[in-house]
């Protein structure tokens, strides 16, 4: 039992191949190559300092990713995470401005990003609408009801306690100077990474382990085959865009604590970088083939990226046009592999 | 004796289009009824419907003399019903074992998937059926056409079948795989299951059946002990819809 469980993050499993080793492999060369060439260029990118920084960075993309690599698992595609985010935030800083407990707003934002996620759920299965159209449709419904709900301006002022989750961190250490200053010894291990951590530790469980995980990739392998063999599909995938909009949400938190305001116009274009995370790390669009630790790679890879070209005075839009580049590339190459 | 199955004027319409048209059918404890016709006959209908993928428009359904309802594949497997479809019906990204308890997961205590005991009952039952059978870890995307058909029947025999529909089982098989296949026809046979066999194969459905219906424009035409019809007179129901004019019952002791 104890055994059986200790192997559910190992990379093999139901459907992991030789293939998809290979391209995490790849992945993760990429990846370690990445940091190698901004690490020669500026010495300061291999900093602890930074490194937290781009943990930091980069937790908020790998909790949309994750629930995307679940949505993109079944054949799906999730739109509105960026939009479900902005409103899952706003919702929290608005309760907090109200008087709730930093906590339970919290939560109730999850909550709300659930509730968009079984929204798009029902859509797809109930209504047939195709993911695409259906995630668009609540891209856009989310967004607008944030800035509805926000007269599209900040929320700012929103307490200590607000600002807890984003910008906290465990282990970290403080020495007083003689002069009354004090010295950051560490600066400790931000929550959002250790959220993220947990997050991809339950996901990968929930994938590998599971039978709703089980039931995820053969729905995507073949829906078909799924209904005929007595999996319930509509509950599998509607069980998948709820996780997605939870962890939007989960990520609308994060980002908004981070900030400690909450902002509407947050996470505009984050669905593309998390959609990139999963593919870059060897889900594939087609469905039944992905998986948590490659998106997390991919995710990294989103990270260094940003973080080291930022570092090295690349603008922003030579930034995205770079990205572009590679998901482009590592679907290209993943293509390469399985034509083979 | 019960009958396993009976499927009684049953009715299923697309639209205008009558699929299937009060058809009755039947099937005892050990007996394999071969179901032929051209494609659109309405067979192919009856048997989804039979296996819970399809509903029927009217018409009535008893399971071992007691009114069914099968809305579900999964209903359907639960009255013993197991189908093994001519699309084979796997998940390509799955292993052998994946598929094989697809919808019926082994798990542990803790409600995880047990994937050490799926894998050693997926041995065991593949190489009943295929002593060569290797490669359980690998997608079935991968595995060659005869052994994906022994990953199917598998899963249809596998657990505790007492009804098994077979559309076109041999169509993609080798001549040593279709021997196996009609080896274990046989053995199930012997063990009291009934068997429904879609086929086009006359030789196979000659060789294996002990009844055949047969149907043609979603009508049922016939229903014959296989002693009392030759080819001839099973490719005439199944193209003209009626046996030949100058037809006697070539063993008037079988007849009902």
């Amino acid at each position: 039992m104890a055994a059986a469980d200790s192997t559910f993050l190992s990379i093999k499993g139901p459907g992991s191949i030789n293939g998809e080793a290979f391209h995490k492999l790849s992945a993760l060369a990429t990846l370690a190559l990445l940091v190698g060439a901004f690490a020669f260029g500026n010495s300061a990118f291999l900093s602890v300092n930074n490194g937290l920084t781009l943990l930091l960075q980069t937790s908020v993309i790998g909790l949309l990713g994750i629930g995307m690599t679940m949505v993109i698992i079944t054949g799906g595609i999730d739109l509105s995470v960026g939009s479900v985010l902005a409103l899952s935030g706003t919702v929290a800083g608005l309760l907090v401005k109200a008087g709730v407990p930093v906590p339970v707003a919290m939560t109730v934002a999850v909550g709300v990003g659930a509730v968009c996620g079984l929204i798009n759920g029902l859509v797809i299965t109930r209504m047939r609408i195709t993911p695409f159209v259906a995630t668009l449709g609540m891209m856009m419904i989310a967004r607008g009801t944030a800035l509805q709900l926000t007269g599209a301006a900040p929320i700012s002022q929103l307490g200590e306690a607000f600002g807890w989750l984003g910008n906290g961190a465990l282990f970290r250490m403080v020495e007083k100077m003689p002069n009354g200053l004090s010295k950051v010894v560490f600066p400790g291990i931000p929550y959002p990474a250790i959220l993220l951590l947990i997050v991809a530790v339950g996901a990968a469980y929930l994938l590998r382990r599971r039978r709703l995980g089980r039931h995820i990739y053969a729905v995507g392998s073949n829906e078909e085959a799924a209904r005929l063999s007595g999996v319930n599909v509509e509950r599998t995938k509607i069980a998948a865009y709820v996780m997605s909009g939870a962890l939007a949400g989960l990520a609308g938190n994060v980002l908004m604590s981070r900030l400690v305001t909450a902002q509407p116009n947050e996470g505009v274009m984050y669905e593309l970088d998390a959609i990139a995370s999963a593919v870059i790390g060897g889900a594939s669009l087609m469905g039944g083939v992905g998986g948590v630790s490659g998106t997390m790679i991919g995710a990294f890879i989103i990270g260094v990226l940003r973080n080291g070209l930022n570092m090295a005075g690349v603008s922003a839009f030579i930034q995205q046009i770079i990205i572009g580049f590679v998901v482009i590339l590592a679907v290209f190459i993943d293509q390469l592999r399985s034509r083979r | 004796m019960t009958p396993l199955v009976e499927m009684i004027d049953i009715e299923r319409h697309f639209g205008g289009v009558h699929a299937v048209d009060g058809v009755s059918i039947d099937l005892y404890p050990g007996e394999v009824v071969g179901v032929l016709g051209h494609n659109g006959a309405g067979k192919s209908c009856l048997m989804r419907i039979l296996s819970g993928a399809m509903e029927p428009s009217a018409g009535k359904i008893r399971i071992r003399g007691e009114d069914a309802r099968l809305d579900s594949p999964h209903q359907a497997r639960e009255l013993g019903i197991e189908t093994i479809y001519q699309t084979l019906a796997l998940a390509d990204h799955l292993d052998a074992p994946a598929n094989l308890f697809l919808g019926r997961e082994l798990r542990t205590r803790w409600g995880n998937l047990d994937d050490r005991r799926m894998l050693e009952e997926a041995r065991k039952v593949l190489s009943r059926l295929n002593p060569n059978f290797r490669n359980l870890g690998d997608p079935v995307s991968r595995l060659s056409g005869g052994q994906r058909q022994v990953i199917a029947i598998a899963r249809a025999i596998y657990f505790d079948v007492k009804v098994l529909i077979m559309d076109e089982p041999t169509a993609a098989l080798g001549p040593a795989e279709t021997a196996m296949v009609g080896e274990l026809i046989k053995q199930l046979r012997q063990e009291g299951i009934g068997i429904f066999l879609v086929s086009h194969d006359l030789h196979d459905v000659f060789d294996l059946c002990d009844r055949v219906v047969i149907m043609n424009r979603g009508h049922k035409v016939g229903s014959h002990r296989i002693e009392e019809v030759t080819k001839d007179d099973v490719l005439s129901l199944i193209i003209k819809g009626a046996l030949p004019d100058d037809w006697r019952p070539r063993n008037a002791g079988a007849v009902q």
